[in-house]
């Protein structure tokens, strides 16, 4: 008998994850129609006045996107409960954080890099220029991830309930809240020519600070979720 | 195994409540290495609930669980027990092989058993490649057998393993139980009673309503 080492564990999860998205891909699609079609009707709403358009372009790119992911999270964990493939993680001889952590990687590569795909070309159409668009994508970069994580364990927290969409939602806001103020502020600093290292800066801490603990916090609800 | 080693699985006392309602209990069981035993009981019996709590996923509110003579918990039994539940654990997008691969990757894979021979031996081939959505109810339920096959657990916890299962498939998990006692490993089957398919004097343990 051979027991599994924990990269091999951590790549199969991850494999998996991957591949169910690919054969879903039908789905992964659909945050990515919203975040066009909301970045769309903006400037039919508001004009086409290039000042203005730039001037919201940080904020409408960042809250579409944000919206998008909130869209996928239902995914992240409810079909792998009402399958039994929860079961089967958790009484796998692995530590469980780690291998939610795959799950929570799989879905950002497959949610949100697709939204940073096309994120510039939403910013393009507000006429952005290169400069703060560069901080934008850094936002975006270090943001979304950061949001996965929170809402990961937020999705752990609710996997008991029914319908939890909506609780979802409400409790995901808050947490929102300071990511979206610092990720804009960088972007409004950079357009104005200010220095917008600081607001990054926190939003790496707060990402890196996420990614120890987001995990933990997940193994822990999904734990409870199941002992119910 | 003699009769001062540690049973593989021992339980004392143990009961579960729900809203302060017992759902089953108080259970005494022990099983050794090489030992088959029966659960039954009817529906609603928490013959479930009991295999839940064996696993360590659920926890108990009185009496202890005792895995190789310590406490039982989800951490310490991870690895050393294999669980098929009514919910087989398998994607339904992906094939029965890359179920297998992933189970193979998080459990590790029995010495001379591939994910293909597995799927072979429980009757699975030439569907290695179909998606398990396109699988009949019986070969899901085959396919997740196979996990059994191929993960190095000792002790294993079958949940109705029977449900779905043609005559063939019956025959194929009373093989796979028997053979697994004879190489030193223990099965806990459920059953609800009515038709007992395990031939041979196993040792019940029966669940009162």
């Amino acid at each position: 008998m051979s027991g599994a080492r924990v990269s091999s564990a951590c790549a199969a999860v991850l494999r998996r994850d991957l591949l169910l998205a690919w054969r879903r891909r039908g789905d992964m699609a659909l945050p990515v129609l919203y975040a066009l079609i909301v970045a769309t009707l903006f400037p039919f709403a508001l004009g086409p006045e290039a000042q203005l358009l730039a001037r919201i372009a940080g904020g409408v790119v960042l809250v579409t996107v944000l919206l998008a992911m909130l869209l996928a999270f239902d995914g992240l964990f409810r079909p792998d409960l009402e399958d039994g493939s929860l079961e089967q993680l958790m009484l796998a001889p692995q530590p469980l954080p780690l291998l939610l952590a795959m799950k929570i990687a799989a879905h950002w590569l497959t949610t949100a890099l697709p939204l940073m795909v096309i994120a510039p070309l939403m910013a393009g159409m507000y006429h952005l220029p290169w400069p703060a668009m560069k901080v934008l994508l850094l936002a975006l970069l270090i943001a979304t991830p950061l949001l996965s994580l929170l809402g990961a364990v937020l999705v752990a927290l609710t996997a008991g309930t029914r319908r939890s969409g909506m609780l979802l939602a409400l409790m995901l806001l808050p947490l929102c809240v300071p990511v979206v103020i610092f990720a804009a502020g960088a972007v409004t600093a950079a357009q104005q020519g200010l220095p917008w290292v600081a607001p990054i800066a926190w939003l790496g801490a707060a990402l890196a600070l996420a990614l120890v603990l987001a995990p933990l916090a997940c193994a822990a609800a999904l734990r409870i979720a199941l002992d119910a | 195994m003699t009769d001062t080693s540690a049973a593989l699985l021992e339980a004392r006392g143990l009961t579960f409540l729900r809203r302060d309602e017992p759902v089953f209990g108080p259970v005494d069981f022990a099983l050794r290495a090489g030992e088959v035993a029966l659960i039954e009981g009817d529906n609603g019996s928490g013959k479930t609930t009991l295999m839940r709590v064996l696993t360590g996923l659920l926890h108990a509110d009185e009496g202890s669980l005792l895995l190789y003579g310590e406490p039982l918990s989800v951490e310490r039994a991870s690895g050393e027990l294999a669980f098929l539940g009514h919910q087989l654990g398998l994607k339904l997008e992906l094939s029965p092989l890359e179920n297998l691969r992933v189970a193979a990757g998080l459990f590790g894979q029995r010495k001379g058993v591939s994910p293909a021979s597995a799927l072979a031996s429980v009757g699975l081939a030439g569907y290695e490649h179909e998606p398990v959505r396109r699988l009949s109810a019986g070969q899901k339920k085959r396919a997740a057998l196979a996990r059994l096959l191929l993960i190095p657990a000792a002790l294993w916890l079958l949940d109705e393993p029977y449900a779905n299962l043609d005559r063939e498939g019956i025959a194929l998990v009373n093989r796979q139980v028997e053979r697994h006692a004879h190489e030193g490993g223990a099965v806990l089957v459920t059953s609800h009673g009515a038709v007992t398919f395990l031939n041979g004097a196993y040792r019940r343990i029966a669940l009162a309503s």
